[in-house]
């Protein structure tokens, strides 16, 4: 990109990420200190603090977001790592790899209502054994989802987190040199799991801690998988948050930020901890790793993990086959395995419904993540002019780490200090608002997933074509991004997927006034009708598969269709002289 | 004419080139030899406008007797062929070379310059092939055909046959060769083959021999 006054506009993107950050935190931690001028209030006080640890609730609820927000991380890397180890380079995996990337496109709203289908007392597992091995005639009265441990949380939270942790494992077995590391510890006999332990794991830990970190933080904070899946009264702290934001006594929010306030001194307590536990690991182990011992009991530790992970795996492919069969059922009554009467009636009821919320969640991700496309190629631009005319290369950029600030925070509080933000500039309720905070959350990934595929683009190219002659723009386009096509495709599905999943910033930007099929997903998924939530939560997993699909088809034959549709126009307009590229 | 007045070069105050001067004729190639990391590529950068900024370098260069060095990339209308023949792996092969020829030229015109340079390359079939399609001997052909096409003023080659196969270089030389007489402008080579330097008739300058 032929960018001038790059150092100027490093700087305009740097602030631009800053300000939203100041003004969320802002907004959070003057309301939690008694400070609130909306609602009248001019002193600050430690009251709200009083107020919060007075709560037996927030007691409550702070265990079990620490149950949930540890548990679900350890499981899910305890299992990829597992799977990783068990399967890696072997054929078959290979097809589990290529059913990843649906997994990951998918919201987790829409897998946490699939489990809901699957695993609730009335739901399909109970009835593929009932009642010819149960006995039940009519659902049991036990409880499974939303149990008040958050087991069913941790699950449905797992089966996001794992195929997110494996897909960034898979990542990095080329520059661990995973391959050939086997191969010379296989030939000193050792054993697949045990070289896993000993040699590969350690040297992949440092490399994937930061993606360990966004799911640490995603675990303590989530809100809608909670809300759907997780236990209520008392629920995990990110959602009695919410509601104490949302209750009609305004006075309630200040207690609530000092709670946003201390999830966030969670998570960076958690991580801190989390870090320490993992140094004396380290140290513990270290001997062990040297021992000279081929076998060891603890590979049976990463066999169980492999049984796990498949059966967790499973579980997400049960649960999300569900969607469309509650979509399509007309008559399914308690024990039978299937509907006994199929109908589109369900869908052709909802259509309108179904119709305004796709139009809506549409055009904010198609929006939002176009905008983090062409930022993102901006701010790469930028960065690729810095390492190049600098002479320290390779310094860390200083878009490389806030970039990632905004997935770390917590949503709940930040989002409100900027709602604020959005009320004095007379946004909320708008699209526009909806689209910007969108774009907070998509453009990380986008700028993530084309950072590496742009750096690494060969500028000869370029050059090449700016010798050829001289139009600097339309060789960016023509030739740069015209070969950067795949990542961008790619960069687009991932941006794409992540603004369909999006909650909290919906919610809180639009007030209502926009729902997106994930808001109204969420929201109904507590009420029963289980035929419109599976046709929401269904068309809320088929746009991100099929985005993903395109996204991976469509640039490989890109040029051969260009040039079939060209060569069709020419020999009918019998003339020779079109040219366009 | 294409002439290097006093040409120096240094990389971290060590000099790797000093005091080089030459002329280059029109339709005449002058080849550089010298083993790798004498500084024969950075010369080449000098000469096109692209040299990195670790590397300082004293001299001047004149084409017609209008000093080069102190314009800009885009005023030099220099044409460069590298070992890589960067053909544009998206675009057909006739698009490659539609891309080169200059936009003022009509469309009627451009395409009959593209068909011509073609047939000269004996692949007329071949203008909606992809360059993947094209052998490395043809790749190379293009890229030169591509970079002529662009009305270059002066031509640099950097090791551009080094990548080919020793049975194909004979020809490509040769079909280099002719294809800058025929356009008529100074060429300066880069090679590490005393092969090429012969095949393209011209003289030839040995670097890193003297030099401390």
């Amino acid at each position: 990109m032929p960018l001038k006054h790059a150092k100027w506009i490093t700087g305009i993107i740097t602030l631009l990420l800053i300000f939203p950050i100041v003004i969320g935190l802002v907004g959070t931690l003057l309301p939690a200190f008694a400070y609130f001028p909306p609602l009248g209030e001019h002193t600050i006080s430690l009251a709200p603090w009083r107020q919060l640890f007075d709560q037996g609730e927030f007691y409550a609820s702070l265990k079990l977001t620490l149950i949930t927000g540890i548990g679900a991380p350890i499981l899910s890397l305890w299992l990829a790592l597992s799977l990783l180890a068990w399967g890696y380079q072997r054929p078959f995996f290979r097809k589990i790899e290529a059913l990843l990337s649906p997994i990951l496109a998918i919201p987790h709203a829409a897998i946490a209502i699939g489990l809901l289908f699957l695993l609730s007392p009335s739901g399909w597992l109970v009835r593929l054994f009932s009642p010819w091995l149960t006995g039940f005639d009519r659902p049991p009265n036990w409880i499974t989802v939303q149990d008040p441990y958050g087991v069913s949380l941790i699950l449905a939270l797992v089966i996001k987190e794992m195929p997110y942790l494996l897909y960034v494992m898979l990542a990095t077995m080329k520059s661990i040199k995973a391959r050939e590391s086997l191969q010379v510890g296989q030939a000193l006999g050792y054993s697949r799991f045990t070289l896993w332990r000993k040699v590969l794991i350690p040297q992949l830990y440092p490399i994937i801690r930061l993606p360990i970190f966004i799911v640490i933080a995603f675990s303590l904070t989530v809100v809608d998988l909670a809300l759907v899946i997780g236990p209520n009264t008392p629920s995990t702290l990110a959602v009695t948050l919410l509601r104490w934001f949302n209750d009609p006594d305004l006075s309630m929010r200040l207690m609530a930020s000092a709670g946003a306030i201390s999830l966030m001194l969670v998570i960076v307590l958690v991580l801190a901890s989390w870090e320490v536990a993992h140094l004396l690991f380290r140290q513990l182990t270290r001997a062990e790793r040297s021992n000279g011992k081929r076998f060891g009991l603890t590979d049976n530790i990463l066999r169980l993990g492999v049984v796990l992970g498949l059966f967790t795996l499973l579980n997400a492919f049960v649960a999300l086959a569900l969607l469309p069969i509650w979509s399509l059922a007309r008559r399914w009554r308690f024990p039978d395995a299937l509907p006994s009467q199929w109908t589109w009636d369900n869908i052709d009821r909802a259509m309108p419904l179904l119709m305004e919320l796709s139009r809506n969640t549409l055009i904010v991700a198609i929006v939002a993540t176009l905008i983090a496309c062409g930022i993102s190629l901006v701010m790469l631009e930028t960065k690729r002019h810095a390492t190049t005319t600098a002479t320290a290369l390779n310094r860390p950029h200083v878009f490389d780490w806030l970039i990632y600030v905004p997935i770390l925070l917590p949503q709940i509080g930040f989002l409100f200090g900027l709602h604020i933000l959005l009320i004095y500039l007379n946004l909320n309720g708008d699209l526009c608002a909806i689209i910007a905070l969108h774009l907070m959350y998509v453009l990380p990934y986008v700028y993530l997933t084309l950072k590496g595929p742009y750096l690494a683009y060969q500028e000869e190219y370029l050059q090449q074509a700016n010798r050829l002659n001289h139009r600097p723009w339309r060789n960016y386009v023509l030739v740069k991004i015209a070969m950067l096509k795949p990542a961008l495709f790619t960069a687009f599905a991932i941006g794409f997927s992540v603004s369909i999943a999006q909650y909290l910033p919906t919610l809180i930007a639009g007030e209502g006034r926009y729902s997106t099929l994930t808001t109204e997903a969420v929201a109904q998924a507590a009420s029963g009708d289980r035929k419109q939530v599976g046709s929401m939560a269904l068309l809320q997993a088929v746009f991100p598969i099929l985005v993903f699909w395109l996204a991976l088809a469509i640039p490989p034959r890109w040029t051969k269709w260009r040039l079939a549709l060209k060569t069709l126009f020419s020999k009918n307009s019998k003339r020779n002289q079109k040219c366009s590229v | 004419m294409l002439s290097v007045k006093a040409f120096s070069l240094s990389l971290d105050g060590k000099t790797l080139i000093q005091d080089l001067n030459f002329e280059i004729a029109a339709g005449q190639i002058l080849s550089i030899m010298g083993p790798s990391g004498i500084g024969k590529s950075s010369l080449l950068h000098f000469l096109s406008g692209s040299l990195s900024p670790n590397l300082t370098t004293t001299g001047e260069a004149f084409l017609n007797n209008e000093a080069l060095h102190t314009k800009s990339i885009q005023d030099r209308k220099v044409g460069l062929l590298q070992q890589m023949p960067l053909l544009f792996p998206h675009m057909s092969i006739i698009e490659n070379l539609l891309f080169a020829i200059p936009a003022n030229i009509n469309k009627i015109e451009r395409i009959d310059m593209a068909q011509h340079a073609l047939a000269k390359l004996g692949i007329p079939d071949k203008a909606n092939a992809l360059p993947k399609e094209l052998s490395g001997g043809q790749q190379a052909r293009v890229a030169l055909l591509r970079t002529l096409l662009s009305k270059p003023d002066y031509l640099l080659l950097d090791e551009p046959f080094s990548k080919l196969d020793p049975a194909l270089r004979r020809d490509v030389r040769a079909f280099v060769l002719n294809e800058i007489r025929q356009a008529n402008i100074p060429a300066l080579l880069v090679t590490h083959d005393t092969e090429d330097a012969k095949a393209m008739e011209g003289e030839c300058l040995e670097l890193g021999v003297v030099r401390k």
